[in-house]
C-alpha cells in the first residue's frame, strides 16, 4: 500500500507543477482571476444598484419609523449580499465562457485539473460568512432593542379579529370597550399601541403601512407599538389564514390631524371631554 | 461470468406463495371493500353522536390503509412467522422480483431498483397533480376579484397543492435516488432492509388516497400548515389531510431508518466513510434529520385528530388549550424539514457538477462539515416561524441568531459548487444545464431568507407573498431543480435508455425563464404588500400577479415537456451505454440494466470517487476490464 501512495504523491505533485500559475504570470488583464474580478464588479454594481432604488419603487408608502425600520434592513441587507451573490454568479458565468469545452456532446478531452480544495480560499469564504452574519446580528438587534424598548404614555387601542372582519376600539373614550368602529382612525404624531386578540381562530393584524405585524390569537392579547408619522390612508390586512373569506378581510386606515380625530370621535358617541382627553395621550 | 444471473433463475411453482396473487390491482379493490366495511362498522356504531362524521372518516380511512397494505402482501412475512414458517430461498427471489418481467412494479417487491423505480414513478404523478393544483390557483389570481374558484374550493386547493407538493419534494431524491442508486454508490448488494424498503414506497401509495379525499369531504380550509383552532373547526377534509400525514411519517421514518442502515453497514470493502461520493452524505444526513422531526409531524396531527374526533382540546384556547403548541410542534417539524428536503438533492446537485467539470469536488471535508452544521442549526431555528405570532418575543433574538447562523453552513454549498467549476473542463451535457440553474435559483433563495431571519423585515414580510416566493425559490428553484438534474443525470442507470436532450433542453429553458417570472411576480406582491393564500386581490397587485400566472404557466409547459421527455426516451430513447458520462463512483462501473444485486463481483474501493485529472492507481490498471478509477473488482461470486 505504502507504493501505491507514493506513487499517488508523486503524481499529484507532478500535475501541480504542470498546473500554470493562476494568479501569477503574463499580463494581469489576461489572468482569468482579474477577468473574473472584472466581471464580480459589474454585477455587484447591478446589485447595490437595485438594493439602493428598486425597494422604494415597489414597497408601499410607509408611514411609521417602524416601517421604515424594515425598508432600511430591505435596503442594508441586499448591498451586504450583491458582492456574495456576485461572486458566485461571477465564477459560474465565467466557468461557461471560458472553460466551456465544445466537443459536440462528447466527454472533454481532458479532464479539469484535480484541485480538491484549497484551505485559504475556504477560510476566507467561511470567515467572510461570519462577519457577514455577525454584521446582520448586530444590525437585527439594534433595531429590535430600541422596538421593544418599554415605552410610557401610549395612545391604547384594542384591535379584535373575528372570521372575517376587524374591530377597533378606543378604551377610556365612551362606556363599555369605548368608541367602537370597523375603520382605524388615528391620530397624527402618536406612539398608538395596539391591543390585539381574536375571538375564534388566529389572524394576522397587518397595517400593511406602518410594517410591523402580530397575530390576534384568540385567548391572548399580543402587543406592539407604532408612530403615526403621516397623515393619509392606509390599510389593514390579515395575514394569517383564517378560513373561507381570509382573502376578503381587510379594513380601511386613515391617519388624520388631532382635531380631525378629536371630532371623529364625538361623531361617534364620545363626548368633548373625554375626546379631547383621550386623544391628548400618546404624545 | 461463470455465475449465471440471478433473473434467469427458473423458480418453482410455488415460489413466493401468496405473494403470486398479491398486486397494486387487487389491493386496491381489496383497500376499498376494507374502507367500505370501515365505513358501515363505524356508521353504524357512531350514528348520532357529536363526533359522529369525524370519527366515520377517520375511521374509513384507516381501515382503507390497513387492508390496503395487508392486501398488497406488506405483512406476509411477518404473519409467516407467526404461523412458524419462514420465506425459503425461492420465496425471496419471487419477492425480488425474479420472473415477473414488468409485472413486479406492480407488486410488493423487494429489489431496491425496482422501489427506486416506483418511486420516480409515484413522484413524478404527484407532482402532476400538485403541478395542476398550482395553475388552477394561478389562474384564479389572474384577475382581481376573479370568480373562477369559489373561496372554499381555493382554500382547499391551497391546502392541498402545499401538502402534495411538501409530501412528493420530501420524496423526490431520497425516494427514486437513495434507493436506486445509493446502495449501488456504496457496493451493496440491495438496501438492509428490502422488506421494509418496499413497505416504505407501498405505505406512501397508501396516504395519498386520503389527502385526494379532502376535495369530495368539504375540503380543507387551514392551508398546509393547517393552524390550529382553525383546523380543529375545518370540514371532515381535516382528517383526511392528517391521516394523510400520520402515515406518510411513517413511510418516511422506516425509509430514513433504511437508507441510514444501509450506509453504515453495508459498505464495500475500502469504501470508508470519507470515500462515500457526497450524495450519500446528503441522503443520510437528512434522512437523520428528519428522523428527529417527522415524529413531530406525527404527534402535531394525531393531536389535532384527537381534538376533532375524541374531542381532547389540546389546541383549543376556549377549553384551555393553545394554538402557539400547535405551532410549535408543527415548526419544530417545518423547518428540519426543508433541509430534508434539500440535502439529498444538495448532494445530486454536486454529483452532477464533479461529474460535468470533470474535476474533484472541491473541499470535500467542508463540504460535510457543511451539511452537518446544517443538520444541527436546523433543529434550532423553527421559532423564526413564529416572529409574528407573540410566542415569546424574548426569544427573538436567539432565533435570529441561530437563523443567520445556518447561513453560514449552506454558503459552503456555494463555495464547493463555484470551487468545483473552477478551472473545469466544463461539459454543458443537459444536467449541466441545472447545475447553472440551481446556483442562480438558490442565490436568489438564499438572499431573500436572509431578509426573513431578521425580526424588523420580517415584520413586514411575514404571511405575505414575499414568503412564497422566497420559499419557492429554495424548494422548487433549488431543490427540485437539483433534483431534476439528478434525474437527467441517472436516467440512463434508471432506465437503460439516454433522456432526449433536445426536447430536455426546450424543457430547461422554458422552466428556467418561467420560475423567474412567476417567482419576481410574486416578489413584486410582496412588497406591494399583498397577503399569501388569498382568493382575491386589491387591483394594484394586478401586474404582480399577472406576470406570475404567464411565468406559472410557461413553467408548467416546461415541466410537461420534461415530462413527455421521460416518457418518449423511457419507451423509444436511445440505448444507453453503462456510464455515459465516464463518471467514476460505482453506480456506473455496473452493467445496464443493473443485474439483480447490482455487482458480479464484489467491489473493493481504493479511492473516493472523484479522481478526475488525477492518475489511476496502480492496481487498478491491472483490474479485469468492467474495473473503473475508484473501484478494483477482485474475487468470484
Amino acid at each position: 500500500m505504502s507504493s501505491e501512495n507514493e506513487f499517488h504523491e508523486e503524481k499529484r505533485e507532478e500535475i501541480a507543477e504542470q498546473v500554470s500559475p493562476w494568479f501569477k504570470g503574463g499580463p494581469i488583464w489576461k489572468r482569468p482571476a482579474f477577468k473574473v474580478g472584472i466581471i464580480w464588479l459589474l454585477m455587484t454594481i447591478v446589485g447595490v444598484a437595485i438594493g439602493l432604488f428598486v425597494p422604494d419603487h415597489i414597497l408601499p408608502r410607509i408611514m411609521s419609523p417602524q416601517g421604515k425600520d424594515a425598508r432600511d434592513t430591505i435596503v442594508f441587507f441586499t448591498v451586504l449580499a450583491a458582492p456574495v451573490a456576485a461572486l458566485v454568479c461571477s465564477v459560474g458565468a465565467y466557468s461557461l465562457l471560458a472553460w466551456r469545452k465544445k466537443a459536440n456532446g462528447d466527454q472533454p478531452p481532458v479532464d479539469g485539473p484535480p484541485l480538491r480544495g484549497n484551505p485559504l480560499a475556504s477560510s476566507l469564504w467561511v470567515g467572510g460568512s461570519v462577519v457577514l452574519v455577525v454584521i446582520l446580528l448586530i444590525w437585527g438587534m439594534g433595531f429590535l432593542a430600541s422596538e421593544t424598548a418599554p415605552q410610557s404614555n401610549l395612545l391604547q387601542v384594542n384591535v379584535t379579529g373575528q372570521q372575517w372582519l376587524w374591530t377597533f376600539s378606543y378604551p377610556g373614550t365612551g362606556p363599555g370597550k369605548g368608541v367602537e368602529s370597523n375603520k382605524l382612525i388615528l391620530p397624527e404624531g402618536r406612539q398608538v399601541q395596539f391591543n390585539i386578540t381574536g375571538l375564534d381562530v388566529t389572524h394576522g393584524f397587518w397595517p400593511v403601512e406602518f410594517g410591523q405585524q402580530v397575530d390576534a390569537n384568540p385567548g391572548f392579547t399580543t402587543r406592539f407599538v407604532v408612530k403615526t408619522e403621516k397623515l393619509g390612508n392606509f390599510d389593514v390586512r390579515c395575514s394569517q389564514l383564517c378560513g373561507l373569506f381570509h382573502a376578503y378581510m381587510y379594513a380601511h386606515g386613515k391617519v388624520v390631524t388631532t382635531s380631525d380625530f378629536t371630532t371623529w370621535l364625538q361623531d361617534n358617541g364620545a363626548t368633548a371631554a373625554k375626546a379631547t382627553a383621550y386623544a391628548a395621550s400618546g404624545n | 461470468m461463470s455465475t449465471a444471473l440471478l433473473e434467469d433463475t427458473k423458480l418453482g411453482p410455488k415460489a413466493g406463495g401468496l405473494y403470486r396473487h398479491q398486486n397494486f390491482g387487487v389491493a386496491l379493490v381489496v383497500g376499498i371493500i376494507g374502507a367500505f366495511i370501515g365505513w358501515i362498522v363505524s356508521h353504524a356504531l357512531l350514528q348520532g353522536s357529536n363526533w359522529g362524521t369525524d370519527m366515520v372518516v377517520t375511521v374509513t380511512l384507516l381501515s382503507w390503509a390497513i387492508s390496503f397494505l395487508i392486501a398488497m402482501g406488506a405483512f406476509n412475512a411477518p404473519f409467516r412467522w407467526m404461523l412458524g414458517h419462514d420465506q425459503d430461498h425461492e420465496d425471496e427471489l419471487y419477492a425480488a422480483g425474479v420472473g415477473q418481467g414488468w409485472k413486479r412494479y406492480f407488486k410488493f417487491c423487494t429489489d431496491h431498483k425496482v422501489v427506486g423505480t416506483q418511486y420516480f414513478v409515484l413522484v413524478m404523478i404527484l407532482f402532476f397533480v400538485g403541478g395542476t393544483l398550482a395553475m388552477m390557483i394561478r389562474t384564479q389570481l389572474l384577475t382581481p376579484h376573479s370568480g373562477f374558484l369559489s373561496p372554499q374550493t381555493y382554500n382547499a386547493i391551497v391546502t392541498v397543492h402545499g401538502m402534495v407538493m411538501i409530501i412528493s419534494t420530501i420524496v423526490m431524491v431520497s425516494g427514486p435516488f437513495a434507493n436506486f442508486i445509493l446502495p449501488i454508490m456504496i457496493g451493496a448488494k440491495d438496501m438492509a432492509f428490502p422488506r421494509l424498503n418496499a413497505l416504505s414506497f407501498w405505505t406512501l401509495v397508501a396516504a395519498v388516497p386520503p389527502i385526494l379525499s379532502s376535495f369530495v369531504l368539504g375540503g380543507t380550509d387551514s392551508g398546509w400548515t393547517t393552524y390550529a383552532p382553525l383546523s380543529v373547526q375545518s370540514p371532515p377534509a381535516q382528517d383526511g389531510f392528517s391521516i394523510t400525514i400520520v402515515i406518510f411519517v411513517i413511510s418516511v421514518t422506516v425509509a430514513g431508518i433504511n437508507t441510514i442502515t444501509t450506509t453504515f453497514t453495508m459498505r464495500a470493502q475500502g469504501m470508508s466513510m470519507f470515500r462515500l461520493p457526497i450524495f450519500v452524505w446528503g441522503a443520510i444526513i437528512s434522512s437523520a434529520v428528519g428522523l428527529y422531526a417527522m415524529p413531530a409531524f406525527l404527534m402535531a396531527h394525531t393531536a389535532l385528530i384527537t381534538d376533532r374526533v375524541v374531542g381532547t382540546s389540546f389546541y383549543v384556547p376556549q377549553q384551555g388549550g393553545a394554538g402557539w403548541l400547535y405551532e410549535n410542534i408543527f415548526w419544530i417539524m417545518g423547518h428540519p424539514e426543508v433541509y430534508v428536503i434539500l440535502l439529498p438533492a444538495v448532494g445530486a446537485i454536486l454529483e452532477v457538477t464533479a461529474t460535468f467539470s470533470r474535476k474533484p469536488l472541491f473541499g470535500y471535508k467542508i463540504m460535510i462539515g457543511g451539511l452537518v452544521g446544517v443538520a444541527v442549526l436546523s433543529i434550532m431555528v423553527w421559532a423564526h416561524h413564529m416572529f409574528t405570532t407573540g410566542w415569546a418575543p424574548s426569544l427573538a433574538d436567539p432565533f435570529m441568531l441561530t437563523t443567520e447562523l445556518i447561513s453560514i453552513p449552506t454558503g459552503i454549498i456555494f463555495l464547493c459548487m463555484i470551487g468545483t467549476l473552477w478551472r473545469g473542463s466544463i461539459w454543458t451535457r443537459l444536467p449541466m444545464y441545472f447545475v447553472y440553474l440551481f446556483l442562480w435559483n438558490f442565490i436568489v433563495g438564499g438572499v431573500t431568507g436572509i431578509y426573513l431571519s431578521d425580526v424588523p423585515a420580517d415584520q413586514y414580510f411575514h404571511g405575505n407573498m414575499f414568503v412564497t416566493a422566497h420559499f419557492h425559490y429554495t424548494l422548487l428553484g433549488g431543490a427540485m431543480i437539483a433534483a431534476t438534474g439528478g434525474v437527467c443525470y441517472w436516467f440512463p442507470k434508471m432506465t437503460g435508455r439516454m433522456l432526449n436532450e433536445r426536447i430536455g433542453k426546450t424543457a430547461f429553458w422554458l422552466i428556467a425563464i418561467g420560475i423567474q417570472v412567476t417567482y419576481y411576480g410574486q416578489f413584486l406582491e410582496g412588497f406591494q404588500g399583498m397577503p399569501r393564500r388569498v382568493a382575491n386581490y386589491a387591483p394594484i397587485f394586478t401586474f404582480g400577479n399577472q406576470s406570475s400566472t404567464m411565468g406559472a404557466y410557461t413553467l408548467m409547459l416546461g415541466w410537461l415537456i420534461l415530462l413527455a421527455a421521460i416518457i418518449h426516451s423511457w419507451r423509444k430513447g436511445e440505448i444507453a451505454p453503462a456510464n455515459p458520462w465516464h463518471a467514476k463512483s460505482l453506480e456506473w462501473q455496473v452493467p445496464t440494466p443493473v443485474p439483480l444485486e447490482n455487482f458480479l463481483v464484489d467491489p473493493i474501493v481504493t479511492s473516493d470517487p472523484y479522481t478526475y485529472g488525477e492518475p489511476d492507481a496502480p492496481a487498478t490498471q491491472d483490474a479485469p476490464a468492467r474495473v473503473h478509477a475508484g473501484s478494483t473488482q477482485e474475487g468470484g461470486h
